[in-house]
């Protein structure tokens, strides 16, 4: 028992330190997915929905001026003021969503001393009609606002427009749980199979076993250590998203942080039966790669599987990765106990135990 | 030279395969004695090694070691032998003090990481992981290793395969302060001068069976006495001495 104890303690404590000194170990588990959160998280705050506005205006009045203040106070707007020339280059390339010329004439007086009528042009890019339309509604309001006060004309039908305060959700609450499965799974896999097959085929294995502790302890500790690193990475990449891109966290963090570590310990079970059957490097890499290629992309992680046939959603219902990542995110998004995701934790549990009998089988530690 | 410390009887090993790599070998190993297991390489000297170091299940035979029956205990058995493995492999990304200290906690021992180093005279690569060594210094290391539950015997696989004169001259030391302090050192290896100047008896192997036992001094007059003339005449000196003699006797790494 203190035998035990002693070699488990000690043994941990050099697999947490080999494992942070691997710098391909943490360069997988941590900057990788750190990384992902970071583009997807910067990726899906600023195509956020404000239209980009270029304003060119010609005209000397006080009108325009009033019209151009107008555009800059819409929130949905990013405005920005320059020559025709520069922003009929920008429309070209697709920068920007509406090009907006205001004449020279526009609010000069005519002949008889009142404001001339004039017009506006816009351009939107065709490609991308939806924010050019959008735009030009909005647009559209400003003007007849604008013509509504100038002829003085009452305002019979307005709309009362009232925030309500919802969660919120954003892509990157959909985006985060996903892929913090997926570091999880690469973790339970990539990290297990690797380090273990090469202590296999250096022989560092095997001088563990030349000692009196039992080879299990040793397993015992790589498993304590990759808990630690999961513990780790779902610290780090929630917070990284709560901090930097409002992501939001509804339901009871504790759970949240429960199903990742179920997760971990379902995926090294997957870990440990390639790393197992493996005989070296070169047979881990294909077996490792087949298990979680397929995962990374149908397990509703990246992109949502409704948009799937039927007949593959059926089946990728039953994915271990599905599992933790739909858990994972009904507890961010919706705020969903334990109770309500007995379903995935079910599968999670009924999977880990499945490749925990076949990691028992197949184990060869040479 | 006292009691047998290892006893091995009629050992075999034959793999699923139906090949057999050990056809029944039977020896006995003194206590304080250096025993080498001489032969060419695939004659079963480092299966014979595992079998009783209890790495390797025992087909049929049988090991008593220090009165421990290897198959019944295997675990008693580690804890009263240190063994070297022809690969000296170790945990990447540890250093020497910290691969020490996690090999004593696995015997459940407190030996001094400094002290082991400084018998081995690696104190000043206390720091370095194994990559960094040269070759000698990491049989040096691996032998260190072996030393840390203060083993009754030592187990060491071709420990000077691949070094060069001067480190291997310098191993050969190392075992010799070993067995000056009384532990046991039952090694194999194919270099027959090092056989020679390091065994008190030797077995040679060849396809998985023991031809010959004896201390080396007597295997040579046996063979003297029937009527053995060298090939070419043996000088006095050999090349080795001339390499040793130019390049110095201090290791280089």
């Amino acid at each position: 028992m203190k035998r035990t104890l002693i070699s488990l303690r000690s043994l941990t404590v050099a697999s947490t330190k080999m494992y942070f000194r691997n710098k391909a170990a943490i360069f997988f588990t941590m900057f990788v997915p750190i990384a992902f959160i970071g583009v997807f998280g910067l990726l899906s705050t600023s195509s956020g929905s404000s239209l980009t506005l270029d304003v060119t205006n010609n005209s000397p009045s006080q009108l325009s001026h009033g019209v151009v203040d107008a555009l800059k106070n819409i929130k949905a707007f990013k405005v920005t003021e320059t020559t025709q020339a520069d922003s009929t280059d920008k429309l070209g390339k697709g920068k920007i969503d509406l090009q907006v010329v205001i004449p020279e004439s526009f609010g000069q007086p005519g002949a008889d001393g009142r404001i001339a009528p004039s017009q506006i042009e816009t351009y939107y890019n065709q490609a991308k009609p939806q924010n050019g339309q959008t735009a030009n509604l909005i647009l559209g309001q400003v003007i007849s606002g604008i013509n509504a006060k100038i002829s003085g004309t009452p305002q019979i039908v307005s709309l009362k427009a009232v925030g309500v305060q919802t969660n919120n959700l954003g892509a990157i609450d959909f985006l985060l749980p996903g892929i913090l499965a997926i570091s999880i799974m690469q973790l339970g896999i990539f990290s297990v199979a690797f380090a273990f097959v090469s202590l296999k085929t250096t022989g560092a294995l095997k001088r563990i076993q030349a000692t009196p502790t039992h080879p299990a302890n040793f397993i015992i500790a790589q498993a304590v250590t990759r808990l630690i690193i999961g513990v780790l990475q779902v610290l780090i990449l929630t917070g990284m998203g709560m901090w930097l891109f409002n992501f939001h966290l509804v339901g009871n963090p504790f759970e949240f942080l429960g199903v990742a570590l179920l997760g971990v310990l379902l995926f090294l079970a997957f870990g440990f039966a390639v790393a197992g059957y493996a005989k070296d490097e070169n047979a881990a890499a294909p077996i490792a790669n087949l298990v979680t290629f397929p995962m990374l992309f149908l397990s509703g992680t990246f992109f949502p599987r409704d948009a799937f046939p039927a007949w593959l959603n059926t089946i990728t219902n039953y994915f271990p990765l599905t599992y933790l990542a739909d858990a994972l995110r009904r507890i961010a998004n919706e705020g969903a106990h334990l109770s309500a995701l007995v379903p995935d934790l079910l599968g999670m549990t009924i999977w880990g135990i499945i490749m925990f009998i076949v990691a028992v089988r197949v184990f060869r530690w040479e | 030279m006292a009691e047998a410390l290892l006893l091995v009887k009629d050992l075999r090993k034959t793999y699923i395969n139906g090949f057999e790599a050990v056809k029944g070998v039977s020896f006995a190993v003194k206590k304080g004695e250096v025993f080498g297991i001489l032969g060419p390489n695939g004659a079963g000297k480092t299966t014979t090694l595992e079998m009783i170091e209890g790495l390797r299940p025992i087909t049929s035979g049988s090991v008593i070691l220090d009165g421990i029956d290897v198959q019944k205990d295997p675990y008693a058995v580690k804890e009263r032998i240190g063994i070297q493995l022809q690969s000296s492999s170790f945990f990447p990304n540890l250093n020497l003090v910290e691969l020490l200290r996690l090999f004593s906690d696995l015997y459940l021992e407190s030996s001094d990481p400094m002290e082991l180093l400084r018998e081995v005279d690696l104190e000043e690569k206390a720091k370095y992981q194994v990559k960094q060594l040269s070759g000698g210094q990491k049989q040096r290391f691996s032998i260190a290793t072996t030393m840390v539950n203060k083993p009754v015997a030592i187990f060491l696989d071709e420990p000077t395969t691949g070094l060069d004169p001067q480190a291997r001259r310098n191993l050969w030391g190392l075992v010799r302060q070993i067995q000056k302090k009384g532990t046991t050192v039952i090694m194999t290896t194919h270099y027959m001068e090092e056989a020679q100047i390091l065994c008190n008896r030797v077995a040679v192997m060849d396809e998985g069976n023991i031809i010959a036992q004896d201390t080396p001094e007597k295997l040579i007059r046996e063979l003297l006495g029937r009527g053995f003339v060298p090939k070419q005449k043996v000088e006095p000196a050999t090349l080795e001495d001339v390499f040793i003699d130019l390049t110095g006797k201090e290791i280089r790494d």
